[in-house]
Order: structure tokens, then sequence, then C-alpha cells
């Protein structure tokens, strides 16, 4: 999309609107643009009053600036507004103007200023640069979750009808196929038996995908890019399943660990996700669901199930099986703790001897969850050798790609490009030459821009290859006299 | 305006701020906190929690880690702001004999006026210098600067008269205004009596300036002492992990 010019002449970037078919689908109306701001004004009331996060945050920052060098985006950029505090600004200071006491009072003296056209769209440039990572809320002496305001400015626009073409298809597919990537079962299945003959092949035994299989005890949840990027998480995890003899299954109903509802419109696309689990786990009598890798998958299952299993499910004279909820990096680390799992970390099919791996955490994992422990003891067993970038685990920056902000037109992409310059200079200082990153969002960050930035191993010319944490696990476990089952 | 000052003013930045305060956090408890969305570390139980909350709030934890030079300004500020306040309370209160009474077997009274003298001295000067620093940061680091707005240096500057006042005060004799005399003023006021203000251009503005920032407090970023309670209930709570180990397995925990 070319730049949007605002009426002061200043140049934004914007990610490309969805055609107004999809928007259809999604049930989203484009309200008029002389509605628009006052619009926007009522959905900030509403989500105000909805949710103390936002209130607090809107209410709750000094302006100490601590946020500004720790945001990939600013590093990368040095674009002002992509400063923490100043991207919240863009709607804390409509929601002086409207809300609070000091700005109806006193308008510019204390930063008010009314709702236009221009404040939209710039909402809809840099909402859309943020990667909702949550390290600026986690560095805040006040804890104010800047995410928030991220999120909630999405909805606004989404609720107006600024909807971006990536982040619209992808939730139309979780209605129509409950996947992002749009996987039929006959695509599911046939990705399967792909895979499983690249496993006799590198095993020399069969291991099945079990698809919608009834009475199943686990139910594993990929990310659905895996079947379009990253076949090798797929592979690693039915390895693992194989090995510890499990009675799991896939359902092609509910095949998205991923969750783009929770990044731009939780009221109804997060909640089809939702609702799509508790049918899988009742229809096929699942104990326990595991879910696959995906950073921010994991933080919307882990925080926002609860809440978001509402009414339809769970609404008086309604009833479902809650069943635990869990990622597979624990239930690895727990089996190989107990000493059950055996590894040969020298014997690794995509990490041979001579492979330095670095670690990139996935923001949405380590600060939603502290698993940089974990996935240390993952990696550290299956391959070779391990070089660590600083800083890690919860203080690691983000790749650039979080919240799926993943466009390919060229404004955007220019964009990515520069976001990915912090981490992009951590890896060069590692020393490294594979990558390794258990998230489906950062593998589809670092799969183009590896290239971009040029990240190649000692040779000077091939580039790093890139890689999930269940890989390696999966190639590094030995079978003796298999099959189980 | 010596009169509205010192009888009428007083009792309407009283009712202001407490009222104020009072509808602000109302306003804060009306959303719900939908989701539990917390952020590292996750303490195992509320009592891990809570200690987490106020080491952040004494040690001001995440300045220090993050931005060590902001720290060096703002720490000391707070400190001094809350060994002046409580020095003020105290101080008044026994005529600067709060460490006698404290510790009467090891100070004695005329010591325990010198070191109330002292310390209030002292980080009176910690304060203003270090206001000065946030002021300085605030105009000359471009990161802080653009997101700064006016107000943010209006605060900055209403607290230096406050303490620059003060600090003239204590540190010029003939300015100076003595523990009984502020006492006297201070019991008229507590006892719905209100006493003329003492005769002290300076304590009459210092008393001015101070009246103006708790009449702004509800309305203003300064809030941010129960901005910090508010926010951190929210995402500093406790975890339980479900437990591991998948059922129907061959190979167990």
């Amino acid at each position: 999309m070319p730049k949007k010019v605002l009426s002061d002449g200043t140049e934004i970037s914007q990610p490309n609107r969805a055609v107004d078919r999809l928007m259809k689908r999604l049930h989203v109306r484009e309200v008029p643009d002389e509605e628009k701001p006052a619009m926007a004004v009522r959905w900030l009331d509403y989500y105000r009053k909805d949710r103390r996060s936002l209130t607090l945050a809107m209410e709750g920052c000094v302006k100490c600036g601590v946020c500004a060098e720790q945001c990939h985006a600013y590093l990368g950029t040095k674009d002002p507004n992509n400063i923490p505090a100043a991207r919240a600004d863009l709607m804390r200071r409509v929601y002086k103007r409207y809300f609070t006491v000091q700005g109806r009072l006193f308008g510019k003296l204390v930063g008010a200023v009314e709702m236009t056209m221009d404040v939209l769209e710039k909402w809809y440039s840099y909402y859309y640069q943020c990667s909702e990572c949550r390290r600026c809320g986690h560095v805040c002496p006040f804890g104010i979750d800047t995410c928030e305001v991220t999120m909630a400015g999405r909805e606004i626009l989404w609720a107006l009808g600024f909807v971006p073409e990536l982040q619209g298809a992808a939730s139309a597919m979780v209605f129509e196929r409950g996947n992002q990537g749009g996987m039929t079962q006959a695509a599911i299945v046939d990705t399967h038996e792909f895979l499983t003959d690249e496993m006799e092949e590198e095993r020399g035994f069969r291991i099945e995908f079990p698809v919608d299989k009834p009475n199943s005890d686990i139910l594993y949840v990929p990310s659905s890019a895996d079947y379009l990027l990253n076949a090798e998480t797929l592979k690693g995890a039915a390895q693992f399943f194989e090995y510890v003899g499990a009675n799991w299954t896939i359902s092609s109903y509910m095949l998205e660990a991923g969750n783009f509802g929770l990044l731009t419109d939780q009221r109804s696309v997060q909640r089809e996700l939702v609702r799509r689990l508790w049918w899988s786990v009742a229809d096929l009598g699942i104990k326990k669901v595991v879910f696959g890798e995906c950073g921010h998958g994991w933080r919307a299952w882990k925080m926002y199930t609860e809440t978001l299993t509402d009414y339809a499910v769970a609404g008086p004279g309604y009833t479902y099986t809650k069943v635990p909820l869990v990622n597979i990096h624990q239930e690895v680390v727990a089996l190989l703790k107990a000493g059950k799992l055996k590894l040969d970390p020298k014997n690794n099919r995509l990490a041979p001897v001579g492979t330095y791996v670095t670690l990139h955490d996935p923001c949405n994992y380590v600060r939603a969850d502290q698993l940089g422990d974990v996935f240390r003891y993952v990696l550290y067993n299956s391959v070779p050798a391990v070089r660590e970038m600083y800083p890690i685990k919860e203080k690691n920056f983000c790749c650039g790609g979080g919240s799926a902000i993943l466009y390919d037109d060229p404004e955007m992409y220019n964009l990515r490009i520069k976001f990915f310059q912090k981490k992009a200079d951590q890896v060069r200082a590692s020393g490294a030459n594979h990558i390794c990153t258990p998230c489906s969002i950062c593998k589809a960050q670092f799969y183009p821009m590896v290239k971009e930035h040029n990240l190649t191993t000692e040779d000077g010319k091939t580039i790093m290859p890139v890689n999930g944490l269940i890989d390696f696990l999966g190639a590094a476990l030995v079978f003796k006299g298999h099959r189980q089952i | 305006m010596y009169f509205f000052v010192g009888k009428v003013l007083p009792y309407i930045t009283v009712a202001i701020l407490l009222g104020g305060i009072t509808w602000r956090v109302w306003r804060w408890t009306i959303g719900r906190i939908k989701f539990n969305i917390t952020i590292p570390p996750f303490p195992s139980s509320w009592p891990a929690a809570v200690l987490w909350i106020v080491w952040q709030i004494v040690s001001f934890w995440n300045v220090f880690k993050f931005d060590r030079p902001l720290w060096f300004g703002a720490w000391p500020m707070h400190v001094a702001l809350a060994a002046i306040g409580g020095g003020h309370v105290l101080g008044v209160y026994t005529l600067g004999m709060q460490f006698h009474l404290l510790l009467p077997w090891l100070v004695t009274e005329h010591q325990s006026e010198a070191a109330s003298n002292f310390l209030g001295t002292v980080f009176g000067i910690i304060f203003f210098v270090a206001l000065l620093y946030l002021l300085y940061r605030r105009l000359a680091i471009e990161k802080v600067r653009v997101i700064s707005a006016t107000s943010d240096y209006l605060h900055l500057l209403l607290l230096l008269a406050i303490v620059g006042i003060g600090d003239y005060m204590r540190l010029v004799k003939t300015a100076s205004l003595h523990y009984d005399e502020a006492r006297h003023f201070m019991a008229g006021l507590f006892t719905f009596n209100p006493h003329p203000l003492p005769d002290n251009f300076f304590f009459f503005l210092h008393f001015l300036f101070v009246q103006i920032m708790l009449l702004i407090f509800p309305f203003s970023k300064l809030m941010h002492p129960f901005g910090i309670l508010w926010n951190r209930w929210i995402i500093n709570r406790p975890y339980q992990q479900p437990p591991m180990g998948m059922p129907g397995t061959k190979i167990t925990l």
C-alpha cells in the first residue's frame, strides 16, 4: 500500500486494508468516514469501562521514558511514535480529552487532543507496528502493559472497519475451517502422509499421524503454519508422541494453536477458537490438550481461555469437560528431567557436530510464562553446542514479527526489516550458525529476515538455517526396536 | 489573601484531595480484571506476589535495572520526598524532638533538634538537586522530550518552587520559621479554629504552592503512587502450573 498522507502532510505506512467481501464474511461493517471519530470515542468509552488494564494504562503513565530504549521497534526505526509511551499516547491524548477532568479543562496543556480521522489513521499505522511483545510492560516501573493499549486500539479499529488484509483473511479462515492457513481435512491428511514417508526414509519405520481419532487421550494442536512452513516441527512432535506411546490425535476442526483473535478481535475471532477447542475436546473424548509451538498462541490459551469460555459453552444451562491445557515443551521437559527420554545430541540430523545453535526466546513464551529455562533444558540436551545471544529469557528482544505483523507490501516489509535490526545484531554477536526459535510467527519472520540481514554461517555465503525446538528434539530422539504402539 | 490561603483554602484543598483520590480510584475499579495477564516473575503464592510489588516500590527495581541514570535521579528524589514528608509531620508535631522521644536514653533534646535540622537541610538539598536533574533530563534527552507534555514540565517546576522555598527558609536565618509557630498554625487548622498565617512571606508562598500541588494531585499523573498499586495488582499475581504428565502414554512420569 502506498504511504498514507495525513492532513498535516506527514506520511505514514499502513498495512493493506481488507476488501469488502472479506469484511462482510467477518461481519464487520465499515463505518462511514465522517462517523468514525465519534464512533471510536464510543468504543473507547466501552473498553475503558470493560478492562481495568486499559484504564490503568491510560491513567498510570508518568512519561519517565524507561521503555524507549527497550522497544525493538523504536530501536530499529527511531520513529518517536514507536516509543511505547508515545504509542500509547496516541490513544491517551484522546482519552484525556474525553474522559478526564484535566483534559477537558486544560486541553493542550496536558496534551489532550480531539479525535479525528488523522488520529485513527495514525492508530492504524502504529498499532500495527507494535508487535505486542510486552517488553515495555516487563520493564515499566509501574507495570503498565502497553500491549493492552495496542490490543484495544486494534479492536476499536476492527470495529470501525480498519481491517488489515492479512489478519482479516486469517480470521475468516478461522470461521470457515478452524485454522488460519485454510487447511482442509484432505490437505492435512495428505501432508501427514508425506511427512510419514519422509520419516520412514530417515528412521526406517513409519510414524502415523492420527487425525480426528475418537477416544483419544491427547489432543495435539499444532500451529497451522507448521503445515505450510515448518514441517520439521510436526515431525518432531509426531516422533515425540510415538516415542512415549501416546494415544494422541490431531483435530481437523481445531487446528490452530495460534490465535489471531487475541491480536485483533477478541470478542469474536478468539471466542470462535475457544469454542472450537471445547467442541473437539468433547467430540474426541480428550483428557489433555497439548499445544504446539506458537508463542502468542500459548499466551492466548493460558491467560484468556478461562474468561472466554463463556455463555455458549459454560453459561447457565450448559456444561463442558474442562481438561488441562499445557504446551509441548513443558511435557517434554518433565519427561526429560525424569530421565524417560533418551536423546543423542551428537547424532542429530538437523544439527550435525560443528553446529552452534542460538536460541531466540519467543516473547510470549518467556513473558507470559517463564519458559526460558524449559527451552534451554530441551535444547542443551538435543544439539551438540549452544551459543547464547544476549539478553535472553524474559529480557529478550522481539524478532519484529510478533502479533503477526508479517506484511508483504513493500512499505510494511521495509519496516519489518528495521524491526529485525536488534535481533540481527544479537544473533551476529552470538557467533552461532543455526537459529532455534520455538514459535510459528518468529519462524515466519526469521525465514526472510536472515536473508535480508545477510545472517550467514562461517563461510560467509550460506544463510543460517532456522528451526523450531521440537524439530531438534525429534531428530535427537533415540528409538530402540520400534514400533511401540 | 492571607486570610483565604491560611483559613479557607486548606479545607477546600483537603476536601478536593480526598474526594478526588476516592473518585479516581473508584473509576479504576469500574473495569474488571478480565484476563490473568501476568508478567514475570510468576510467584506461586500471594505473599510472594505482594513481596515483589513492595520490593518494586521501595527499590525502583525496574528503573535500576533498565535505566540506571534515571534511577540516580528518581530514587533519591522519592526517598528525600518520603523523609521530608515524615519530617514535616514528626518535626512540627514534636517540635524537633522526634529522635529524643524515640530514643530518649541515647539522644538529648538538643541533639534531636540539631539532627532534625541537619536531616531536613540535607534531604531538602538532595530533593532539589534531584528535581533539577529530572528537569534537565526531560529537556535534554530527545526520547524523553518527545513524550513530554507541557504539564510534565509544570509539575516539576511546581515541585522545584515548593522545595526551593523550603530550602531557602532552611538556609537563610531571616527567612526561617520556627517549629512552634508552624505547629501553632497547623494545630488551629486541625482543630477547626484557624489561626492567622505566621507573618512570613516565604511560608505563605510555600504553603500556597503545596496546596496547589495537592489540588491538582488527584487530576494528574501525581496519582502514580496509587497507580503503581492498582497496575501491579493486575500483572503481579500468583500462577500455578497445571500438573505435568500425559494420560494414556506407555512412558509415564
